[in-house]
Parts: C-alpha cells; structure tokens; sequence
C-alpha cells in the first residue's frame, strides 16, 4: 500500500524537514489548514495512535512539545494547537498516525472551536460509566504495568498496593454488610 | 467573584499582579483556577481516571458524549511549561484513554487536541489535553486544509528547522564530534578487514536502543564515559561495515553518519547497561544506564504485546479504513 508518510521518511518523496531522529520525523505540510503547520509523525507505519507503545507515544510528544516552542519561537506566533485526527471519522486523512502541530495568530482565521453539546440530565452518564469502568481495567491492567515498569520500577509496587487496598476495602465491606 | 468588584478593587488589584513575581503569579493563577479546584475536589467533576500525576473528567460542555479532559494535577498555563517526562505520561495516558473510547464507547475515531494560548482557543488557565470521541459526520472539528505555496512552505521550514536545531542542538553538535572520531575508526576497521561483509543489525533493536543513547546524552553532559567506550566501539563498527558504505552518507554528510554514529554508540551504551546492571556498579550514572537500557528492553516487548493483545476487533477496523 502506498503511503505518502512512509515515502517521506524513507525520502522518496523531498519534503521540508524541519526535524528527524531514528524514530520520527517532521515536515512542514504541503496541505494545511495554515502555512506553517507542521506534522510529526513516526517512520514506522502505524495507522492510528493506538497501534503505537507507549514509549513511542512519549516520545513523540516531547518532540511535539518542541516543535511547538519552536513555531512560538521562529514564526512569532501567539499560540500553537496539537492535534491528532484519529480515524476516518476523526478526520484523518493519511493512514500513518501524526500529530499536526498548527502555528496560530488572532485572527488567522481558522475557526477550531465546536458548539457545546447541549445535554439532557443524565445523558452522558453511561457514557461516564462505561468509560470509567474500562478505563479502570485498562490502567491497572496488564497494559498500565507495562508501561509502569518502563518509567520506574517502585511505581509498579505503588500500582499494586493500590489494587490490594481496593480489594481489601472491597472484601472488608463485603464482611460488614453480611450480618 | 470579579464582577462584585468595585472599580477601586479592581484597579488595586491589578497593581498586585503588576508587582507580582513569576512564584506568586503562579500561586495567584492556581489559587483563580476552575481546574485546580477540580482537581483538589472542591469544585464536583466526574472524574473517569486519576492517579498521582493526572486527572481525566468528562467536560461539562462537551463536543460529543464523552469528551474527556486530561489534566495534570500540577498547575501549568501551556504546555511549553511542562517538563519533558511529565508530556510523555500526560499523552500516554491519553493514548489509552483515546484507545477505551474506541474499544468502550464504540466511536469511530478520536480527536486529540490541545490548545495553547489564548489565540489557539485556549479558554482555561490550566493546561489541558480534550480527547473528544467521533463518528462520522458528527462535524465536530472540521480542519479544512489548503495547499501553501511552495515558498512559504521553504520560509518557514528554514525558520522552524533551524529554531528546532537550536533546541536540541546540545545533542547534535556531541554526536557530531563523536562523528568524526567514530568515521575515522570505521575507516581503519574497513582497511583492516575489507574482505569481511555481515548482514545489518534488526531494525528494532537499532531504533530503541538509540533513545537510549539520545537520553543518557541529554543527562550526563560531561560523560566521559563515552570516549572510554571508544575502543570497543571498533568491533561493532566492523560488524556495521554494510550500514556505513551506504549511499545516504555521500548523499547527506550531515544526517547519514550521524546515525550510524548514534546506533554503534548506543549498541555499546547499552551492552554497557547490562553490564552495569551485572557488577552492580553502583555510580548514579551507571544506574541511569540501567534504567535506560531497562526501558528499552521492554519497550521491545511492548510492540509485541500491545499487538497481540490488541486482537480487538474495533482497534482494527478503525486502522483497516483505510484499506
């Protein structure tokens, strides 16, 4: 499958290359929605975010956090926005995930805000829940402690007192509501 | 609390931030702040995922149902502010909370969006990434694109690249030096046994263990280390002939060599790793090594994992697109 992206980084296509490492590269964007607007994205071909680990992720950002001191600093602009488009309905339009970091001035014209959703009571509460619960899992699952132990190895102990508490709680509270 | 103000006061007031020092305006700012007040639990939120360092809440005036904000604990205006390590965690976090959405939720895709300073939307004092779940249609962040012109496109990547340089330029202007004395060492490997040729290195193990390298340069700026490591370096460069006859090199002076120049370092650093990690030298630089080299090693197992564990079937129709 041809991706543009992937043709950048293996320089096949000639693009302004603003910065390059072993793992990422950013150019400045032919198609943006202002000059200036840079895209930063992985040399390796991943699709969306979720298909990349977590240290790549990190990476990515701290370069993404420079590229926008960067444009603060050269461009003189008064403002940046970090932006991932995740998916068809999110408004990807490349299939290599990237992070599109846009220089912004007052009144440069572009409008990124969305209307407020007006919600009813309770509308967004299993939303709320849902979230909650699998987000619950997902931290203090396998996939967080992955990623714990990259970053320290006493925090994976602090994880795993923390479930310990919650299931004693849990048990203690179960032991006093029996009789 | 500011419109009971009476001109007096206000006027009064803004004399006191005038004299403020960047502590105290720091202070003034967290004490003003919504989400501070949130975070401490003054101010009711409904909070989907917290720990020590973060806090996710769903938006009170949300783009879509279930529009979280991510905010870390520690009060910062823009994300310039924020320490390198701490990015990392905030969009970590964020991946993962991008990833429930799609999983839990159902949605077709995810913004992550992040607005700094006031002429970037930014409406809060308080950093903030908005993960904003979508679907199709639902016209919720509609960034138009327009083709610019090949020479502001060239302005500014000279500008930009340049001011990105400055930036990280600590790192390169080492390696560059490391460069040379490397270049030359490859070429004396390469007279001494030209007859010798070996397969290139994974590509993988290659990319991880330059973080480290890159990391462990930013932190131990004196690292006289390095130039001890120096004379085993020969052997894996023999090992890297193949990499380093590449044409890329003659093509790009600047950029070809220098990695060759970081991978072979790196290789090293991290065998030094673990060798550190087995005598237990226990100076505070060898310990950063170990951490590094630790990290890197797992992150090898994280692609493979995240992969495998991902045999959702949402994650790959969402990636499958496109296809």
């Amino acid at each position: 499958m041809k991706c543009d992206y992937c043709e950048i980084a293996k320089k096949e296509i000639k693009d302004d290359i603003v910065y390059e490492d072993d793992q990422v590269i950013a150019v400045i964007k032919d198609l943006a929605p202002l000059p200036g607007t840079v895209s930063l994205f992985p040399k390796e071909h991943l699709t969306i975010i979720e298909l990349a680990p977590d240290s790549l992720v990190d990476h990515l950002f701290k370069i993404a956090n420079k590229l926008s001191v960067a444009l603060f600093e050269s461009l003189g602009v008064q403002g940046t926005n970090i932006v991932v488009q995740n998916g068809t309905a999110g408004g990807q339009k490349v299939p290599h995930f990237a992070i599109d970091i846009i220089p912004r001035k007052e009144n440069d014209g572009l409008d990124l805000q969305w209307k407020p959703l007006q919600l009813m009571e309770g509308e967004a509460d299993s939303a709320f829940s849902t979230l909650k619960d699998d987000l619950g899992k997902l931290v203090l699952g396998a996939d967080e402690k992955k990623k714990v132990v990259s970053s320290g190895k006493t925090e994976v102990v602090l994880e795993k007192e923390k479930t310990k508490d919650g299931e004693e709680n849990y048990m203690v509270k179960q032991l006093r509501r029996r009789p | 609390m500011e419109q009971q103000m009476t001109e007096e006061q206000r006027k009064e007031l803004e004399e006191k931030i005038k004299n403020m020092s960047p502590e105290e305006l720091k202070e003034f700012q967290k004490q003003q702040c919504i989400f501070c007040q949130i975070i401490s639990g003054k101010v009711p939120s409904k909070k989907v995922y917290e720990d020590d360092k973060v806090l996710a809440v769903l938006d009170v005036n949300p783009a879509a149902i279930g529009h979280v904000l991510l905010l870390p604990k520690e009060h910062y205006a823009i994300m310039p502010q924020i320490p390198d390590p701490e990015i990392g965690y905030l969009f970590s976090i964020a991946k993962h909370i991008s990833q429930s959405m799609l999983r839990s939720l159902k949605v077709e895709g995810t913004n992550i969006f992040v607005a700094n300073g006031l002429a970037a939307g930014q409406k809060a004092q308080h950093f903030m990434i908005h993960i904003i779940p979508r679907k199709d249609g639902d016209g919720v962040l509609n960034i138009s694109e327009h083709l610019v012109p090949l020479e502001k496109r060239e302005k500014a990547g000279e500008m930009v690249g340049n001011r990105m340089n400055e930036l990280m330029g600590i790192q390169k202007e080492k390696v560059l030096v490391q460069k040379k004395v490397d270049e030359f060492e490859k070429e004396k490997g390469k007279e001494e046994n030209s007859g010798e040729t070996e397969k290139d290195e994974d590509e993988p193990a290659e990319t991880e263990i330059v973080e480290a390298e890159f990391e462990e340069e930013k932190k131990s700026k004196k690292d006289k280390e390095e130039t001890e490591e120096e004379p085993d370096d020969k052997s894996d460069q023999e090992d890297k002939e193949d990499d380093d006859s590449d044409d890329d090199d003659s093509e790009e002076e600047k950029e070809g060599p220098e990695e060759d120049t970081e991978e072979t370092d790196a290789e090293d650093d991290d065998e030094d790793a673990k060798d550190d990690e087995d005598s237990d030298d226990d100076s505070e630089e060898s310990d950063q090594k170990e951490n590094d080299g630790d990290s890197e090693d797992n992150s090898e197992d994280d692609v493979d994992e995240d992969t495998s564990d991902r045999g959702n079937s949402d994650l790959d129709d969402i990636a499958n697109l496109f296809k």
